[in-house]
């Protein structure tokens, strides 16, 4: 059986928010309309700025979910369960967002709007997986099952995170290799770190929140009254 | 198109930022309603 969990009231995570807010609008606006096209894929590469900086947060979210998961077996403490289905939704909603800004990025520049390349398959393999723990968290209603049954699914599907960042290096991909400061030009790099900060600072405020909705739930179950013997069948009515 | 050069494209880039910050809104705005109702039933 849980503890009941606490919830905090602290205001860091709005912080983390309008910090994030007021990062990602500098940055978005640099790389719109100050950072320099490049070569080859000229204006279109700007959609980098919102896409490599969602790519890197959602890795950090799905390794948070790991984290989480890992903790809650080892601990059995209701917060890291808490904090499992913070970084479960938020994982899911960044995984979605960068497959729906991959594909406005493939259209013109390989185009067509989804391939099954090693990259993209493995990204979409993993947003399917976490949308199916939320929907197990959803179905189960005995908080210590789904607890646990959450967590291990989160371990299962988080192996798939190595090869997502592998692939390009293992397989012939058409998706480019990883973008990192020694593979991208160095007037890029401004815009790209500005972006990569606002995505954590908003992934972080979004998740602490999210947990918090995630406790008060819990708070809600455990506070139920138990049901009495044969009040279910409607013999104490 | 162009001799390995992509021309225009900016529709795409405005899709890319338009769905990445209406996401980000909408998901906060939802996420702080969600935690004020959780709030008030606690």
């Amino acid at each position: 059986m849980f503890e009941m969990p606490k919830v905090s009231t602290s205001k860091t995570p709005y912080v983390f928010l309008a910090l994030g807010a007021a990062l990602f609008l500098f940055g978005s606006y640099w790389g719109l309309f100050v950072a320099p096209p490049a070569a080859d894929m000229r204006e279109v590469q700007r959609i980098m700025y919102v896409h490599v900086p969602t790519a890197w947060n959602w890795m950090l979210a799905v390794l948070f979910s790991f984290g989480c998961a890992v903790a809650f077996l080892f601990n059995n403490d209701s917060k890291w369960d808490a904090r499992l289905e913070g970084g479960l939704e938020v994982g899911t909603l960044f995984a979605f967002l960068l497959c729906c800004q991959g594909a406005i990025w493939a259209k013109p520049t390989w185009g067509v709007w989804w391939d099954w390349d090693p990259r993209l398959t493995s990204t979409a393999v993993l947003l399917f997986a976490f949308l199916g723990i939320l929907a197990l968290r959803n179905f189960v209603e005995d908080p210590v099952k789904r607890a646990i049954w959450s967590a291990v699914a989160t371990i299962i599907a988080a192996v798939d995170l190595p090869i997502v960042y592998m692939s390009v290096k293992w397989w012939n991909s058409l998706h480019q290799e990883q973008s990192t400061p020694q593979t991208v030009a160095s007037p890029f790099h401004l815009p790209l770190r500005t972006n990569a900060f606002a995505v954590l600072f908003l992934m972080i405020g979004f998740i602490m929140l999210r947990s918090r909705v995630a406790a008060y739930r819990l708070r809600r179950e455990l506070a139920a009254p138990p049901v009495r013997i044969g009040e279910e069948a409607g013999e104490l009515v | 198109m162009t001799g390995g050069v992509v021309i225009g494209g900016w529709e795409f880039i405005w899709a890319a930022y338009g769905l990445t910050t209406a996401a980000f809104l909408i998901y906060g705005v939802t996420l702080i309603a969600k935690l004020r109702e959780a709030k008030r039933n606690d």
